[in-house]
């Protein structure tokens, strides 16, 4: 029996053809930006491969934790290469996601109808950041568990409830063996099944209202009275998609090759913290801010306003599509509020690099 | 017993003060110990002073004419202090108030100590309970402020053996402070804060303080190197070195100025030890022979099975197995250092060979390692080929595909 009757009787087989040989990307001179959704998503799939074959090895307790990530260096077949593929990927698909999102944010992409794209988007990103703070942990080094107990302290700042957001996040009052199987729950099981949601309800959402257009490509075209060019999404995009993807691929071969990551110093919770601890490049310019900011802005711990700070651009963040009122100024405002706030991260993040001066 | 006579700190204080300035008048003559200055210090960690005693207990009571607010305290002869101290310091029964396990036989060892049989003899210039512990301000010897602290000790007894003109008279060094404080022992005490380095007073004692003799030399050592003084009890280097009246550890590793040991001290030509009395034709010269060139030749091969595991690692390469074999291998490397003392060759030929085959596993691990490198940059060479032609193969077709209608 053919495979295709016999899906055409149970599904809508003809339905899904006809609505991707209709499905079209948009073509213009911005359209480079429409391929980074899909390289941040070549990315976490590379992430999910990767961590599930890790998974198998991978035993999360404080005394074993750091063995066991040696041993699938050091003794599993192409071990070493599964792990710094995921730890490479880790770091790229975070890349990617800044990039998508700010690519998105210049374009203006976020616009009705597609707030709720958006608003997916951004969750999917602060995911991502979680899933990296509670990777970062995993294999129970120095630098890991360093690092983990300076950003879990910065809820402590928090009033009411900083300690108790503290204890949550540890599993105690402080980083131990139960913050590192907490922290591993987190990161295989809650906030996957979170994430598998929100990036199909994100997906969902893009086939459904399609590609944006950029306003100034759309203002553009209806002064001339031309219509935007538009590339069939099978097999043009899909196959420059997977161009991408395969160049991507062959770049975290070539990482993992000749940058293997290090598996770094066995962590001992009773050694004193080593000179230099630093968060992920991703979080270096929060932690750079919070070192920057002074101790106390108006009788305020200086702290505690840098938190409210980035929460409340978080808000801002996740709710921009419903304070853009859409018009040429509110626009502009975007755009100037996003290349500050861009300039800021790349500042921050150099000046940290720099060593903190 | 001693009791309490003046109880409030006023009155303590004072009394303090006023005994301190007798004893500063009666250091102003001539040949006496160097003393501190006058108590800078009378507050509650002074040992007698927890203990609820007072001026009176050793001055006995103030000088007639001096009044309750400020009472003045004869002086103590230097001669009395010892026995005045031993009062109580000697009475188990009595010090068992303060602390049950206090030794009470400091004073017995320091009869029989240089210090003491010379203060017996009227000799008063040489050290008394005082000297070392201070008059007033007298800490725990865990406190590390006291001067009988184990970091402290060398420079109490430094005040004294370091002074050439005190020294002179005695006949004795005045160079043992600074030929110990150049040594290993030294560094581990004062630099790396091991308190359990050795000291002044761990090899001659604290209060039955004496040099040891020839014959004891070995015994003194091997409190704390114990492996060492075995093998060399057990050795025949031991009746010869009695024989001709040496002491034992110092002729090869002197008494205060003990350097680390390096494997350049064994061989025929400078800095060899063993070159002060052997030559390559004598007996022995085929020991020595294996022994340096064992110990050089352990070191040479573990540090080139080092830099081959490192070069693995810092190519990306985990080599865990070759650290472990290294350890191991410098592990032989420290034993062979120790059974040097044997002078014999079996137990060495045995543990070089254990040390030989830790570097060969090493070996064997640090080129594992760059075996499994050129293993992942061939297959990466060869993934890439791979990626290269479905890169071009997609470009093609994605030039083939039906042009986009604009």
């Amino acid at each position: 029996m053919a495979l295709k009757p016999w899906l055409a009787e149970r599904l809508p087989v003809a339905e899904i053809e006809a609505a991707i040989a209709h499905k079209t990307v948009p073509q213009h001179r911005h359209s480079i930006w429409y391929y980074l959704g899909g390289m941040t998503l070549f990315f976490f799939g590379v992430q999910v491969v990767t961590g599930i074959l890790l998974l198998l090895y991978y035993r999360p307790s404080a005394a074993e934790a750091y063995d066991s990530v040696q041993f699938v260096m050091t003794r599993v077949p192409f071990g070493w290469l599964i792990r710094s593929i995921h730890s490479w990927s880790a770091n790229l698909v975070v890349a990617a996601a800044f990039v998508h999102l700010f690519s998105v944010l210049f374009l203006k992409a976020y616009r009705k109808p597609r707030e709720l794209t958006w608003i997916t988007g951004v969750l999917l990103l602060f995911l991502l950041l979680a899933f990296g703070f509670t990777g970062y942990l995993l294999p129970w080094n120095e630098l890991a568990f360093f690092a983990t107990r300076v950003g879990t302290d910065i809820a402590g700042a928090v009033p009411f409830i900083g300690e108790a957001t503290v204890r949550f996040l540890r599993g105690g009052p402080e980083v131990t063996g139960a913050t590192l199987t907490r922290f591993y729950g987190v990161h295989v099981a809650v906030l996957p099944a979170i994430a598998t949601v929100l990036l199909g309800l994100h997906l969902l959402l893009v086939q459904y209202h399609g590609m944006s257009v950029p306003p100034s490509v759309e203002a553009e075209a209806a002064r001339r009275g031309r219509r935007i060019p538009a590339m069939p999404f099978v097999p043009h995009f899909a196959l420059r998609d997977l161009f991408g993807w395969t160049v991507a691929l062959a770049m975290l071969a070539g990482l993992s090759a000749y940058l293997p990551w290090e598996l770094g110093v066995r962590a001992d919770l009773f050694a004193p913290a080593p000179a230099g601890i630093q968060p992920e490049w991703y979080f270096l310019w929060t932690f750079q801010a919070l070192k920057l900011m002074p101790a106390y802005v108006l009788g305020i711990s200086g702290e505690l306003v840098a938190i409210a700070a980035m929460t409340l651009g978080a808000a801002v963040l996740v709710f921009l599509p419903f304070l853009d009122r859409n018009t040429p100024r509110s626009r502009h405002l975007v755009t100037w509020g996003a290349g500050l706030a861009l300039l800021f991260m790349v500042a921050m993040t150099l000046i940290a690099l720099a060593g903190g001066h | 017993m001693p009791r309490a006579w003046m109880s409030t700190p006023a009155m303590l204080v004072a009394g303090l003060l006023a005994a301190s300035i007798a004893l500063r008048a009666e250091n102003t003559a001539p040949a006496r110990q160097p003393q501190p200055a006058a108590p800078a210090y009378a507050g509650p960690d002074d040992v007698h002073v927890r203990a609820g005693l007072t001026c009176v207990a050793c001055h006995g009571a103030p000088q007639p004419g001096s009044t309750a607010e400020a009472p003045v305290f004869a002086p103590i002869a230097r001669a009395a202090i010892a026995p005045l101290c031993a009062r109580c310091h000697a009475d188990a029964a009595y010090m068992r108030q303060f602390a049950p396990q206090v030794r009470v036989d400091q004073f017995a060892q320091y009869q029989t100590s240089v210090h003491g049989q010379q203060m017996a003899r009227g000799e008063d210039r040489v050290a008394t309970c005082s000297d070392c512990h201070q008059a007033h301000v007298i800490l725990q010897v865990r406190d590390a402020r006291s001067p009988v602290a184990p970091s402290n000790v060398a420079k109490t007894c430094a005040r004294c053996h370091a002074d050439a003109d005190r020294m002179s008279p005695f006949g004795r060094s005045h160079e043992v402070f600074d030929d110990w404080s150049g040594s290993v022992h030294a560094a581990a005490l004062l630099e790396r804060g091991d308190t359990s380095a050795p000291t002044c007073n761990t090899c001659h004692g604290s209060h039955g303080a004496t040099p040891p003799g020839v014959d004891a030399v070995a015994n003194v050592c091997a409190q704390c190197h114990v492996r060492e003084a075995e093998l060399f009890r057990d050795s025949p280097k031991r009746p010869l070195f009695e024989m001709m009246g040496q002491a034992d550890c110092l002729v090869c590793h002197s008494n205060h100025e003990i350097l680390r040991p390096d494997d350049s001290w064994i061989g025929f030509e400078s800095p060899a030890v063993c070159a002060t009395c052997h030559d390559e034709s004598g007996g022995g010269a085929d020991v020595i022979r294996l022994f340096s060139e064992g110990l050089r030749g352990l070191r040479r091969d573990t540090d080139a099975a080092d830099a081959l595991v490192t070069g693995a690692e810092e190519a990306g390469v985990l080599v865990e197995d070759g650290h472990l074999a290294l350890a191991a291998a410098r592990e032989a490397h420290v034993r062979l250092r120790v059974l040097v003392h044997a002078f014999a060759a079996p137990p060495f030929v045995e543990a070089l060979t254990e040390g030989r085959e830790a570097v060969a596993r090493a070996d064997a691990a640090g080129n594992a390692g760059l075996a499994e490198l050129d293993f992942r940059r061939t297959g990466l060479a060869v993934a890439t080929l791979f990626i290269l032609g479905f890169l071009v193969t997609l470009f093609l077709k994605i030039r083939r595909l039906p042009p986009i209608e604009g």
